[in-house]
């Protein structure tokens, strides 16, 4: 009896660390012991396939940086991460813009239409987009496929992956739109600011919190970009579209090099942290300047 | 009378170019989808003869074509188990570790638990890939759905979590202490009382966690190799590669793949615009 009841006093104190302890569990599985693995695994030979391997030291890392192979994924990622969050904030902020007129059954159909290909997985979207620019645009424009083109196979891939995932930013810029005051407006309008004077001293502040989570997600996915690029492509052609998340994972699969493919992969996570910190950052402190 | 008309016609006029930038970039959009679906039906011949126009008649040979060859209704199956296994625990776990941590404000260990959360979401995903695989390789897991479920769910579980924990904070807590009051064990109380009143924020959740598990890549494609394990997004990668000449039979196997995430979009579409709305997004 005495025994029962100190098992229900357990159970019942340590409540929030039992449901905390599944969660956890799963976490501490798929996530922290593969981090710390990881960090051993940069610091050696491991090819991938054999279950030996020698302790290297600081040389996979060293070789990060004498690696001729790596100027181009780099150049790539880069040319990602300059084009993509540009061209789909500027996107996004157009449809939502659009979307917020007054003609009600129009918008909300056309919210829908903007807003479906979220659900297509990019291996999908690159086929489709894959087929439109191989059959359809040598037919109706007479020109070759973007994606076989050295200079047009990124944008191309960005349009496919804008296609695919412009209807995020578009439902945040959105609803940050309608958030903003009619007052606002109102009160400018009264003050004698004409609309395009409205949009710029008015609209395009107030959505500066929406330009935080927008612009540092649309970078730092840029930067990753991987599924998409990886089916349209492959990296090709002559590793033009090559990303470093590509180059990461043909390091493991393809070079058999998974000690070097981890090294360049924490040097990675370093730059991405920064860079998402520091842009997360410098647009919060443009919103409390507001 | 005239004064009346006049204005009206000038605000028409000047809604026609929204009405028609709208329109343009609504048909922009729904262009990929009429080319899939146009494509699937028709015959090599009619596409090669013009892309853009409609089947003459509706070539039916390229589903069952797609059917046969494509075996998606296997990898629909694999899809489904895993979004299914993985959304329910996912969501489980991540209610009731949400919920303690945000009603343990004052407890260190779920604090600093708190904060190693977020602070994991910063991880690519690369990061973990290499050495994902290689516990996979050494528990013999490869191939295996319940293993993939296993990482999805720890993988995923940072940002639900979150979401929720902030989410419990605005519930207020005068229905648990009267529940306490009653007697109430903290399980029966979790189980029976906070969960319910949790239903909007684990309704966004699921309707989230359900598209993004449901077109997982990145963890599928290091961890299912055999082809009868394969998840759609996977299967579909190595099909579309390895059929690139038939395009007609392939987007027969597109659109059939398509149907399941359209009916949950059409079905979940309120609560991923409420959800992606707030700013919930997976980074």
């Amino acid at each position: 009896m005495k025994g029962k009841n100190s098992v229900q006093v357990f159970l019942s104190r340590s409540a929030k660390y039992i449901f905390v302890l599944p969660g956890l569990s799963l976490f501490i599985f798929a996530v922290v012991i593969p981090f710390f693995m990881g960090l051993n695994i940069a610091f050696t030979d491991w090819n991938g396939i054999s279950p030996n391997y020698h302790y290297v030291g600081l040389k996979n890392f060293l070789s990060v940086f004498k690696d001729s192979r790596m100027t181009l994924p780099v150049k790539n990622s880069l040319k990602f991460a300059l084009i993509g969050p540009v061209v789909n904030n500027a996107l996004a902020i157009g449809l939502a813009l659009m979307l917020n007129q007054k003609y009600k059954k129009l918008t909300s159909v056309a919210k829908l239409i903007f807003f479906m290909p979220v659900c297509f997985s990019s291996v999908l979207s690159a086929f489709i987009w894959n087929f439109i620019y191989k059959n359809v645009f040598s037919a109706v424009l007479g020109i070759n496929s973007p994606l076989g083109s050295k200079f047009w196979v990124i944008p191309a891939i960005i349009v496919i992956g804008l296609w695919n995932g412009v209807g995020v930013g578009m439902m945040i810029y959105l609803s940050a739109l309608k958030s903003v005051p009619e007052e606002l407006y109102e009160s400018a309008k009264m003050d004698g600011a004409s609309s395009f004077k409205c949009f710029f001293h008015i609209t395009i502040p107030m959505l500066t919190p929406a330009y935080t989570t927008c612009v540092t997600l649309s970078l730092t996915n840029y930067l990753r970009e991987f599924a998409t690029t990886l089916s349209a492509t492959g990296g090709g052609p002559a590793r033009a579209s090559e990303t470093i998340s590509i180059y990461i994972f043909d390091n493991l699969y393809t070079y058999n090099k998974a000690g070097y493919g981890q090294a360049l992969s924490l040097l990675f996570m370093i730059i991405l942290i920064f860079i998402s910190t520091g842009v997360s950052t410098f647009f919060r402190k443009m919103e409390v300047e507001l | 009378m005239v004064m009346k008309n006049k204005v009206n016609w000038n605000k028409k006029m000047k809604s026609v170019p929204g009405i028609a930038i709208t329109l343009f970039f609504a048909f922009l959009f729904l262009f990929p989808l009429y080319i899939a679906v146009v494509t699937s039906f028709k015959t090599q011949m009619e596409t090669a003869n013009n892309v853009l126009a409609l089947p003459k008649q509706l070539f039916w040979e390229n589903y069952t074509e797609a059917l046969r060859i494509s075996k998606f209704g296997r990898a629909i199956w694999n899809s489904a188990y895993i979004t299914i296994l993985s959304v329910f625990f996912l969501v489980l776990f991540s209610a009731m570790g949400g919920y303690a941590i945000a009603r343990n404000r004052n407890n260190r260990f779920l604090r600093i638990l708190e904060r190693v959360y977020l602070s994991s979401m910063m991880l690519p995903f690369q990061i973990l890939m290499i050495p994902i695989y290689k516990i996979f390789k050494t528990l013999h897991l490869q191939n295996n759905l319940n293993g993939v479920v296993l990482v999805l769910i720890g993988t995923s579980l940072a940002y639900p979590t979150f979401l929720i924990a902030g989410f419990v904070k605005t519930v207020p807590r005068e229905l648990e202490d009267a529940a306490r009051i009653d007697g109430c064990g903290p399980y029966q109380l979790f189980f029976k009382i906070v969960f319910p009143l949790l239903s909007p924020i684990i309704s966004t959740v699921t309707a989230l966690q359900t598209m993004w598990i449901w077109n997982d890549f990145n963890t599928s494609l290091i961890l299912l190799q055999k082809d009868s394990v394969r998840t759609l997004t996977v299967k579909q990668f190595y099909f579309f590669g390895q059929y690139a000449v038939d395009y007609n039979m392939a987007f027969a196997a597109a659109i059939i793949s398509m149907i399941p995430i359209l009916i949950f979009f059409c079905v979940a579409q309120r609560y991923l615009v409420a959800g992606i709305s707030s700013g919930a997004v997976k980074g």
